[in-house]
């Protein structure tokens, strides 16, 4: 049951995904990383099909590094994301498609904007305020139109994730376990504990 | 599951009088659950023509892209702006190029085009997922809420509309239409274009 | 009274079906056409259903209805729904919406999905409108009957177990129903949820139906016991709102209820849309302002420019 859940706030956007690593009834691993950072101000959840999920994750991170070699400079959110979700949209109607939904949170350095996108399989992509993939969306959005605030600091915009946190604990059959909680600000990416 | 209801919409363009609307709900959905309230699914293409894609959410980028692209070339090559009806073919093209795996996008075209005395004439086009031009004189649907949307449109327009007529017309078939359609709503966009100017108004629509 | 009573004091709740599929007049006896109000098939206390004259009726019926395994067949029930109810110091709040759906197509926006079974009992709607209906409505003869034989008014657990064997012994039939009764009885508030699986659960909160996940979201975050009337009452209706939102199945207007000691009371019906927009308009417990969230965070932004940059 993967869960992931991303929410903008003042100037942030805080990223969150289990970090349960299942093969069929099987807990494979608990403390499975399943957040890439993919520049100083890019984060990527990902989730979806096994194999697929890893595999794309790292072509993703191996060509925005590759864009800020030659450049000297990284891709902004949005073009990272258009670019993702091109990567995304050709797979689709290849012979075999990736089958990976992400969640895109970045700071916009020169716009000094948080930015959030929600990206499925498919290639579909919508900015929004906050966001969730896996059945935990279908309890946190819900709770996230009650309390999300884009104004909120960091304590209030954490204390939300835990609710949502809580919410799919509480609720869902299959309790999609710990979670991995990164932010990614104008100061960059960096890990924090809930 | 249907592609063509997955992620829900729907768009109608309406002929007036020296003038035509185009107008679209505003919801991303997946299946049941709504992603989004302020999914944009009519693009301009010039000043004159608007386009619609309702359907496949990935597909609406997509092309999107790809018709920019395309008439971006054709402004270049032949150092105009693509009229209407050309748009329509070039839609239509691109979508036939597809035939045997095709976008999952019913397009809907809106514009004037120019007249050889200098006026403009209203245009309004749609095609099916595989580009069969449709030319009307009167109205234009496509999305989760065709049918419904044929239904009211079907009732409430009338030949020779002004702007505001046209607008009011346009807005009440669509969102009369789109409440009785679980995949749209959440939210609805209309453009009338007229020779001098566009109108571009969001409607307070119902949010269930 | 006592003829009456043994007319309809059918000892089993259990079915039984005539399988008879020519119609003759004569099967029917005279009370079928008159004040059975419309029980009249139940008249002898065995419930008889006219059933197709196929060797499997069940597998016939599945056929031909929708059910999750099939959503294209041609006759379709309504599905979508959010209902919930949940208990509290001051008693029961039951709170639903009134959308019901056949395929895309919103084929009512004014449903009533509370049913009234008597002054002090409430029976929720989801799943199969018709089941919910006429089962619920039979339940209620059947209570009144309890409380002419003993005197006193049924418990809101025994009569949720009445209904909960009913559904039970029709079971692979095809019913299709996911209800709460709701009431208060000598034990105080109650709240049962009863499906036609033949589940049956005592507790304090439950959700039902297609937009279920949203409303438990909202709800588990703001629940407490100690919350008073006016907060329980928002809670419900805000609940419901996030469902109708969310959902594509739920919505049009909610319909609240709220059950205290002296039986149930009918709160208000509040358009999804108005509450949206506007809030639930001057009652207690109303925040003020429209639920949505684009109004609640209007004018706010989550952009940071640095405070140089915002000077100049």
């Amino acid at each position: 049951m993967e869960t992931s859940f991303a929410l903008t706030g003042k100037g942030y956007v805080i990223v969150a995904a289990d970090t349960t690593a299942a093969r069929s009834i099987v807990k494979m691993k608990v403390d499975q990383d399943k957040i890439k950072d993919l520049s100083p101000h890019l984060l990527m959840a990902y989730s979806g099909e096994p194999g697929d999920t890893v595999q794309f994750a790292e072509f993703v991170e191996r060509n925005i590094r590759l864009y800020q070699i030659r450049n000297l400079y990284p891709l902004r959110p949005a073009a990272a994301a258009s670019w993702i979700r091109r990567s995304l949209a050709e797979s689709l109607r290849s012979r075999k498609p990736y089958s990976v939904n992400l969640l895109l949170g970045g700071y916009d350095t020169s716009l000094h904007t948080p930015n959030l996108y929600w990206v499925d399989y498919l290639g579909t992509v919508v900015e929004v305020p906050f966001a969730a993939h896996g059945y935990g969306s279908y309890f946190a959005l819900s709770l996230l139109d009650r309390y999300h605030d884009p104004e909120a600091s960091l304590e209030e915009g954490l204390a939300t994730l835990k609710r949502c946190i809580d919410e799919v604990s509480k609720r869902l059959v299959i309790d999609p376990g710990k979670y991995k909680v990164k932010v990614v600000d104008k100061d960059g990416i960096r890990e924090v504990e809930i | 599951m249907s592609i063509m209801e997955l992620n829900g919409g729907s768009v109608i363009a309406m002929v007036g009088k020296d003038c035509v609307a185009i107008a679209s709900d505003l919801r991303l959905g997946n299946q049941a659950l709504g992603i989004s309230s302020n999914y944009q699914r009519i693009f301009p293409v010039t000043d004159r023509v608007y386009v619609g894609l309702p359907g496949l959410a990935t597909d609406v980028t997509t092309l999107r892209e790809r018709f920019r692209y395309r008439v971006n070339m054709y402004t270049i090559k032949e150092e105009r702006e693509i009229e209407p009806e050309t748009f329509a073919h070039l839609v239509s093209s691109t979508l036939y190029e597809h035939r045997f795996g095709p976008y999952f996008i019913e397009p809907v075209m809106a514009g004037l085009s120019k007249t050889p005395s200098g006026g403009y004439k209203p245009f309004i086009a749609a095609t099916d997922l595989i580009g069969c031009l449709n030319f009307a004189k009167d109205f234009v649907v496509a999305g989760t809420a065709s049918a419904k949307l044929f239904g009211v449109a079907e009732g409430l327009w009338e030949p020779d509309l002004e702007a505001e007529d046209l607008f009011e017309t346009i807005s009440q078939t669509l969102l009369n239409a789109v409440d009785r359609d679980a995949y749209s709503g959440w939210g609805a966009i209309v453009h009338v274009i007229t020779k001098d100017k566009i109108i571009t108004r969001t409607l307070k629509a119902r949010m269930d | 009274m006592n003829s009456i009573l043994q007319r309809y004091s059918g000892s089993s709740a259990g079915g039984r079906l005539s399988k008879s599929v020519v119609e003759d007049d004569s099967d029917f006896s005279d009370a079928m056409w008159g004040s059975e109000a419309g029980f009249g098939t139940l008249a002898k206390g065995v419930p008889g259903f006219v059933v197709p004259s196929v060797p499997d009726p069940a597998a016939f019926l599945r056929l031909h209805t929708d059910d999750h395994a099939d959503p294209s067949c041609r006759i379709k029930i309504q599905h979508g729904t959010t209902t919930l109810a949940f208990r509290f110091q001051g008693g029961v709040i039951v709170a639903v919406d009134s959308r019901a759906t056949a395929g895309s197509y919103v084929a009512s926006g004014t449903v009533k999905k509370v049913i009234e079974i008597n002054p002090y009992l409430l029976g929720t709607m989801a799943g199969g409108a018709a089941d919910c209906q006429y089962w619920e409505t039979y339940l209620g003869m059947h209570c009144r009957l309890h409380e002419l034989r003993n005197r006193e008014r049924i418990s809101v657990s025994a009569a949720s177990k009445y209904l909960s064997n009913l559904v039970y012994s029709y079971k692979g039939m095809g019913l299709s129903m996911g209800t709460m009764i709701c009431g208060w009885d000598k034990t105080g508030p109650a709240v049962f949820y009863v499906d036609s699986d033949g589940t049956r659960l005592k507790g304090d909160l439950f959700s039902v139906g297609s937009g279920s996940t949203f409303a438990y979201g909202v709800l588990d975050q703001g629940y407490r016991w100690d919350l008073t009337d006016e907060e329980a009452q928002e809670l419900g209706r805000r609940s419901i709102y996030a469902a109708g939102h969310r959902d594509a199945f739920s919505g049009n207007s909610c319909n609240l209820y709220h059950v205290k000691e002296d039986g149930w009371k009918f709160i208000g019906n509040y358009d999804i849309t108005k509450l949206h927009y506007e809030g639930p308009g001057n009652v207690a417990g109303s925040p003020g302002h429209g639920y949505g969230y684009d109004l609640r965070v209007e004018g706010r932004s989550s952009a940071n420019p640095p405070e140089v940059a915002a000077q100049a």
